[in-house]
């Protein structure tokens, strides 16, 4: 089913949630809105459901213009953060609420609803607890019902706000491989709004990276984490180091050190952006930057190594193996294999 | 564990005594003087003081208006309540001031403002008289004055949890496809039910027990316009003590009665969470 988002924008009174977003969500893709809190992703979600409605710009749907419809009426399955799970009724009871709130006419026999939200307990892997009251369920648990519950309208697209933000890391792991087999499995288009970059990166098909009510990139999990069209999305998608470099003639140094990178005609000062894997210690008198080892840590088949730069507040992270680790004190030669350049931030910037 | 702040053995003690003397002499003990003074003339003065026309018809009075205002501030309460916590609009801290007048003024301020609207000499008395509506020193007046006074207690008791509960559950119901009335039926009133029945609960102990701006309105005409907390005000002004005492101590069970309900409800929130079993 084809989503299409042209110029959204909205405001809350002087703040702008969001400016001029375009989007599309192609049929049965699983997409990511990542980014910060306050990035406007949530609002864009309840947006997209008719729960918030924007002050410029159209929402389409199939090509139909949807913008004024209400959340009823755009038949959209939203699973909230909280879950939202009618306290007072049975899993099966919330289950099955949407179809006995419908009209007396369309309004399926009681049967068939029961039947209908066994079906889709049984969808979830839940089918053994329609009886239980949502207080006697665990958190994984609830998300469940609370995605049974949505689905159970038929809706032609599923939001989901933060859907593993309440659960512990443990269980987070585990739901977000099972709904993302799950997505595939019953063939909806999906849109989901986190603010955790591996969760995006893993269960997405593609991430939307917002930043301040607006859309930094769009791209694969592999496009941002490798291709970050920005310092912003480069910090954001992965980790990151960020080291101050001045760049001319194609050319760009360190405190008049060069270091590879390719400079795409920038000039200037520049930051140089580089990820813990993408960096080496280098030999004996080969260029780089100059830092003291403070920290080695074991990381699953890694050592991460943390190094300081004279007169840099943030510390240098990147992985080594084990055997290749230096010694804490040490003064090494960091050497990036794999950079980008982008613009220097103005400073206020880069401290928000 | 104990810091500095914690209280001695002792110093406990002494603090408990005092609560409990505190207590006793200024709960407990009017409480049962009201019992021994309705009861000291034996049971048989009790029970006429109770059943006599005048005492009889100030019962009555008392039933109907509660019956008349507690339902309208019900109604009321939610009304007020959904719309300041599940909808933006201007003027909202304004209502929810608003709510709150009935307890930031005196009662007989309250009464006089009813008498100045509604009075032979007030705003629209002529014209009330013209028509042959009698409004002050009637029952419509007190009904209006103890529905001023109650206003608050049901929105007070909605409004907090209202909002701690936020807008996710009305949400979800809306977008499953609920109607408006359907989501406030099936899932807000389930989720306030408790906190519902505690607020007409404490309206309904002080619709009753009002005094001060109902005894404005109300004329003290004896077996038409007195309430129980006036005809006791009566009785008691002509000496006639065992009298005022029986008819004080209905009052006095009321007010015990929803001490225990109350406290019983409490026991279910505390017991089952806030406002869901």
């Amino acid at each position: 089913m084809s989503l299409k988002l042209a110029n959204i924008a909205k405001r809350f009174g002087a703040f702008t949630a969001l400016h001029d977003i375009n989007l599309r969500a192609r049929p049965g893709e699983f997409l990511a809105l990542l980014g910060p809190s306050g990035s406007g992703k949530t609002t864009l979600l309840r947006i997209i459901a008719g729960l918030e409605f924007p002050e410029r710009g159209t929402v389409y749907y199939e090509g139909e213009d949807i913008t004024q419809l209400s959340v009823a009426e755009r038949r959209i399955g939203f699973v909230f953060q909280q879950y939202a799970l009618f306290k007072h009724m049975t899993v099966a009871e919330n289950v099955g609420f949407g179809l006995s709130v419908r009209p007396r006419r369309e309004r399926p026999p009681r049967r068939e609803i029961k039947a209908r939200a066994q079906e889709l307990l049984d969808l979830v892997q839940l089918g053994d607890l329609g009886r239980r009251l949502p207080a006697q369920l665990s958190g994984g648990q609830r998300q469940r019902v609370a995605l049974a519950r949505a689905l159970a309208v038929d809706p032609k697209l599923l939001l989901l706000d933060e859907p593993f933000g309440a659960l512990d890391a443990k269980v987070r792991k585990e739901l977000r491989h099972w709904l993302r087999e799950f997505h595939d499995r019953v063939g909806l288009t999906s849109i989901f709004v986190t603010h955790d970059q591996e969760e995006a990166l893993e269960v997405a098909d593609r991430v939307v990276v917002m930043s301040n009510g607006a859309i930094e990139q769009i791209g694969t999990p592999a496009e941002v984490y490798d291709n970050p069209v920005n310092a912003f999305v480069f910090d954001f998608v992965g980790e990151s180091n960020c080291v101050p470099v001045v760049a001319a003639d194609g050319r760009a140094t360190f405190r008049g050190t060069p270091v590879a990178v390719d400079t795409a005609g920038l000039r200037g000062a520049g930051d140089l952006y580089f990820r813990p894997h993408a960096a080496r210690i280098g030999s004996e008198g080969e260029a780089g930057l100059p830092a003291t080892v403070a920290l080695v840590r074991p990381r699953e088949g890694r050592a991460r190594v943390e190094a300081e730069i004279a007169g840099l507040a943030d510390v240098i992270e990147l992985d080594v193996a084990p055997d290749t680790a230096p010694a804490v004190g040490a003064t090494v030669t960091i050497v990036p294999t794999r950079a980008r350049l982008f613009p220097a931030r103005e400073p206020d910037e880069a401290a928000a | 564990m104990a810091g500095t702040l914690a209280p001695s053995r002792t110093g406990r003690v002494v603090l408990m005594v005092l609560a409990f003397a505190f207590l006793a002499l200024f709960i407990v003990a009017p409480l049962v003087a009201v019992f021994v003074e309705a009861l000291s003339k034996g049971i048989a003065t009790y029970g006429a003081a109770l059943v006599e026309p005048d005492a009889l018809s100030a019962i009555k009075l008392t039933l109907l208006v509660a019956a008349i205002s507690v339902p309208l501030n019900v109604l009321f309460g939610l009304a007020a309540s959904w719309a300041i916590t599940k909808f933006d609009f201007p003027a909202k801290n304004l209502l929810i001031t608003l709510i709150d007048l009935p307890f930031s003024v005196s009662p007989v301020v309250a009464g006089l403002i009813y008498v100045l609207l509604f009075g032979a000499q007030g705003w629209l008395g002529p014209w009330l008289e013209a028509h042959n509506v009698q409004i002050i020193f009637a029952v419509p007046g007190i009904v209006l004055a103890t529905t001023f006074i109650t206003f608050p207690f049901v929105a007070r008791e909605l409004i907090p949890l209202m909002e701690e509960q936020g807008r996710d559950d009305e949400e979800a119901a809306i977008s499953l496809g609920a109607s408006g009335w359907q989501a406030f039926r099936k899932v807000t009133l389930p989720n306030v039910r408790w906190a519902l029945l505690y607020g007409v609960l404490l309206c309904n102990a002080r619709a009753m027990g009002e005094f001060g701006a109902v005894s404005v309105v109300s004329g003290h005409i004896r077996g038409k316009t007195n309430t129980m907390p006036l005809h006791v005000e009566i009785l008691y002004n002509e000496y006639n003590f065992a009298a005022a005492f029986a008819v004080a101590s209905l009052l006095a069970l009321l007010a015990l009665a929803t001490l225990a309900l109350k406290s019983i409800l409490e026991w279910r929130y505390g017991v089952h969470g806030k406002g869901h079993p």
